[in-house]
């Protein structure tokens, strides 16, 4: 049996569009990534190490990573009751807070950035009604939170929307008919539904939240140690002319990228052979013999 | 235009599509190609088409070689299973389209493209409907809109991708004899694939049964149900009984067990009476009775046990006034035994 | 039935049959109060304190603001870039979707991957890959010097980190279409005597049309908005290497906090214009794709809003 590495095609163009492709790919991806490969191979690996694991840039990765693991689990929460809302349910301007909940892929990061801290700092319209509290919501690490609440608001929600629209409610009569009330009907049968595609926005919302700079950088106040996130370590260090410093952070952070990047693909595959398997779809892919 | 397949063979990974198939339609003729799903019959189609390449094997158009030329360089018609009209275009850019693309050498001008549209839109019975697109039109419009299409570029070969299966009885019905007709004044080489052996039995000239990749039998429609070839020809063209059997000399024995014959019966080819009337007979009893319709559909059980689907006349049925569980005889009029296979 | 449920407003409790699938009253009523608060809190908020505070010290400062030769540079240098790179990238974007859409092959998964990276990588990151590259310690460093070229910390720099973080836009919004729709009418095409280019411009392009468009805006918005990866390879000269997003930091840093905004208040109008395309352009496939007779199972594979566009081809 010859083993091809593609069958011959029908449909012409293959070898453009995929030269192309895999150039053009070459050229902005492939290439600089390898370069930071090899910088960073420059480093031995004990200055790596030493490197990697400086109180300063532990500090920066406990925020980084606790701060976008705390934002994910508000947005997982938060997200799958707006998705309910927005699909199960009708209110007045319900069609614009659902083109709004894309709002935080559309304006920029800086934007989103001084908006918040503008609004949570001491003066700031929330701000000033948490100050008599002591509760300090610009420039800590609850500032953090709230910014990459912000930056991750989306995934949970349009993740779980198409597949609660595409739910049937025949499940939910079936379990009517057979006796479970509204709330064990919910936990027990649209809830595990839902549940990979919740976990898939959950993924997305910690790894955009854990590379996040623009939107954080203002309200967080940047002091190492304290409330200097990951990302603001890598810039300190290049403004020193650190290069081979900067470079190591980085790549501790593409590791992780490329570790969340498989989770976001595996989940994606379970919770769409999920679908596949209970709406009993058509491959139009291979001809019928 | 004459097409030849010669030794076709094509894999999809591990599942061999088609086997060592051989196929020669000569210029001009209606052909189905029949079989369940699984059988090769759209490979091959397609294969003809140049919509897939054969791992092994030849076609040929006319005697020429073609098996590396593109569908494009092919020239043949083809109308998909679901009908693949552009859905962007209305129905007259759909017909107008193989024209239009023509390198501009052969390209026809806009007023003569405009009269062979409408030609062919007289010719489908949609002359009204020029301007809508796919999306307002039934199914059965689509589909001739997808034909009219294909004939649009004066193909010398028509493939038919199981044109009616999408469509309900009625349409099917009227779309098959329209096609007959079709056929019958443009005698364009035509094969057509279909897992509906009523279709294929009344429009084709000639029907090539197909199952797991390989050719069964080729013949005329006749032919084919009357004289199958081998049981899985039998079994899949119409109704049938199986029963195991022997046969010793030109005695068929029915009802022994493990004897690896197998031995088909149609059941219009069988007989009940109250009597056995000297022929081979066997007894049964009736379990069901199914009148309604043009002919009467008796179920029994054999008295070892096997159960028999008889069906009769009406008015056979009314001289015989069979009740339920009652015992008659059963008498075969024509049975097939095919030697070694499996029931 | 359906009368009933038209003229049932929105006040009324369910009736008794719907009384199995529905949530009792109140409770739907403070989800729905929790829902708008949080999108209110976290949406709206941020939208109103950009424009409240460009316009605080009056409209004059605020045109001020934006008439002042380095937020021209700024805007001009912003236009440049995503002005390059959406054209770039729509191209990539068709390329990757008819290679990937259109055909099986090896390694098909993992050129997706490599695709879908720069949504998972920092922004940070994927400025400093450039400087690695193009910056005087870089690898291209010396040769670059020697020549008197300037990528980092210049404008093709700036362009170049455009590039990458927004070059998977358009693709992935129409890889999952390309596919979903199927070859038959590409294959149609060809037995009617197409060429490959002819079938794609009269055929594909047709039906991925509202596709690109969405990813064309999305890819834009992005492009004007970037602000860690341009940070990296900016340098930050006034005037010279700053967009937009660049100089609204600077303002900010320098607490001249009403032009900050005014300069904001450009994107975040860019922002909502997007949204509202992006409705619209939903809004269309939605209405095209309710025409469709075909129904096609689409895998929930969502990032981002693309979702919405898909989730229009409703699963058989």
């Amino acid at each position: 049996m010859k083993i091809r590495l593609k069958q011959r095609s029908v449909l012409p163009g293959f070898g453009l569009s995929l030269g192309f492709t895999v150039l053009y790919l070459s050229l902005i991806v492939l290439i600089p990534l390898s370069a930071t490969f090899l910088k960073a191979s420059s480093l031995t690996w004990p200055r790596f190490w030493h490197v990697v694991t400086a109180p300063r840039a532990i500090a920066s990765y406990e925020l980084s990573f606790g701060a976008s693991g705390i934002a994910a689990a508000i947005n997982l929460v938060f997200g799958l009751i707006v998705a309910w809302v927005l699909v199960r349910y009708t209110f007045p301007g319900k069609r614009i807070f659902d083109s709004l909940v894309d709002l935080p892929f559309a304006l920029p990061t800086a934007v989103a950035g001084i908006a918040l801290t503008a609004i949570y700092s001491s003066n700031g319209w929330i701000g000033h009604y948490l100050q008599p509290f002591g509760i300090k919501a610009a420039y800590s690490r609850l500032g953090v939170v709230i910014a990459l609440t912000f930056t991750g608001l989306p995934f949970v929600v349009r993740t779980v929307q198409p597949v609660l629209e595409d739910l049937d409610k025949e499940m939910e009569e079936a379990a009517a008919s057979l006796g479970a009330d509204r709330w064990q009907t919910i936990t027990r049968v649209l809830l595990p539904a839902i549940m990979p595609a919740a976990l898939t926005g959950f993924t997305m919302a910690f790894a955009r939240a854990v590379g996040e700079y623009g939107s954080v950088v203002f309200i967080s106040g940047n002091m190492p140690m304290r409330t200097e996130i990951t990302p603001l370590l890598i810039i300190t260090k290049l403004e020193q002319y650190d290069y081979a410093g900067a470079t190591a952070i980085a790549v501790v952070m593409l590791v992780v990228s490329f570790v969340m990047l498989l989770a976001i693909n595996l989940l994606q595959a379970w919770s769409g052979g999920r679908m596949r398997s209970t709406a009993g779809g058509n491959d139009l892919a291979l001809s019928e013999a | 235009m004459s097409i030849k397949a010669l030794n076709i063979s094509k894999r999809f990974g591990q599942f061999a599509a088609l086997d060592n198939v051989d196929l020669e339609i000569p210029s001009g003729e209606l052909v189905a190609l029949l079989g369940p799903s699984g059988s090769g019959k759209t490979t091959l189609l397609r294969v003809i088409a140049g919509l897939e390449f054969a791992d092994s094997g030849s076609v040929q158009f006319d005697g020429r070689d073609i098996s590396d030329r593109t569908a494009r360089e092919r020239r043949v018609g083809f109308v998909f299973q679901h009908y693949a009209l552009f859905r962007h275009m209305t129905v007259f850019e759909n017909i107008a389209f193989g024209l239009r693309v023509r390198p501009r050498e052969s390209r026809p001008s806009k007023k003569q493209i405009a009269a062979k549209v409408h030609e062919l839109l007289k010719l489908i019975q949609l002359d009204t409907l020029a301007q809508r697109y796919p999306s307002q039109l039934s199914g059965g419009q689509r589909q001739r809109v997808a034909l009219a299409r294909a004939l649009a570029v004066e193909p010398s070969v028509l493939l038919l991708d199981e044109p009616f299966g999408a469509l309900d009885a009625k349409v099917r019905l009227e779309l098959r004899r329209w096609l007959r007709q079709l056929h019958d004044e443009i005698h364009i080489t035509s094969v057509f694939v279909t897992h509906d052996q009523e279709e294929a039995l009344e429009v084709a000239d000639r029907v090539v049964v197909m199952n797991q990749g390989r050719i069964e039998q080729i013949g005329s429609p006749e032919e084919v149900y009357n004289f199958p070839a081998t049981p899985f020809v039998y079994n899949f063209l119409g109704n049938v009984n199986l029963f195991h059997g022997r046969l010793e000399g030109d005695q068929t024995y029915i009802q022994e067990r493990e004897t690896g014959h197998v031995v088909y019966v149609r059941p219009h080819l069988l007989d009940i009476d109250r009597a056995p009337n000297g022929g081979s007979h066997f007894r049964a009893r009736i379990k069901h009775i199914n009148a309604a319709g043009p002919l009467v559909k008796v179920e029994a059980v054999a008295e070892w046990g096997d159960p028999v689907h008889i069906e009769m006349s009406q008015e056979k049925f009314r001289d015989l006034q069979l009740i339920k569980d009652e015992s008659v005889f059963v008498i075969p009029k024509d049975v097939k035994v095919f030697a070694n296979q499996d029931a | 039935m359906a009368t009933t449920l038209a003229l049932r407003n929105f006040w009324a409790a369910p009736d008794k049959a719907a009384r199995a699938t529905t949530e009792s009253g109140w409770v739907r009523w403070s989800l729905i109060g929790v829902a708008v608060l949080f999108l209110g809190v976290f949406l709206f908020l941020p939208l109103a304190v950009v424009f409240a505070s460009a316009f605080a010290k009056g409209i004059s400062v605020y045109f001020a603001a934006l008439r002042e030769p380095d937020a021209l540079a700024a805007i001009r240098l912003t236009l440049i870039a995503a002005g390059v790179a959406v054209p770039m990238n729509l191209v990539f974007g068709i390329a990757a979707a008819w290679a990937i859409g259109k055909f099986d092959f090896f390694g098909k998964s993992f050129l997706v991957t490599l695709i879908d990276l720069p949504f998972s990588v920092s922004p940070v990151v994927s400025g400093l890959i450039y400087v690695l590259i193009f910056g005087l310690q870089g690898l291209l460093g010396p040769w670059l010097a020697a020549h008197d070229i300037k990528i980092i910390f210049a404008v093709p720099g700036i362009v170049l980190a455009t590039v990458f973080v927004t070059f998977p836009f358009v693709a992935r919004e129409l890889i999952p279409l390309v596919q979903a729709q199927g070859n038959e009418e590409e294959e149609a095409a060809l037995t009617l005597g197409a060429s490959g280019w002819q079938t794609f411009f009269r055929v594909t392009l047709p039906n991925i049309k509202w596709g690109l468009l969405y990813g064309v805006i999305l890819c834009n918005a992005r492009a004007m908005g970037e602000f860690g990866a341009v940070s990296v390879v900016s340098g930050h000269i006034r005037g010279l290497t700053n967009t937009m997003p660049l100089h609204i930091e600077i303002l900010y840093n320098e607490y001249q906090f009403a032009p900050a905004f005014a300069v904001a208040s450009l994107l975040a109008l860019l922002a909502l214009v997007t949204l509202f395309v992006k409705s619209g352009v939903e809004w269309k496939a939605r209405q095209h794709s309710e025409q469709q007779e075909q129904e096609i199972l689409t895998a929930p594979r969502i990032a981002t809003r693309m979702a919405i566009v898909n989730s229009g081809v409703k699963a058989a």
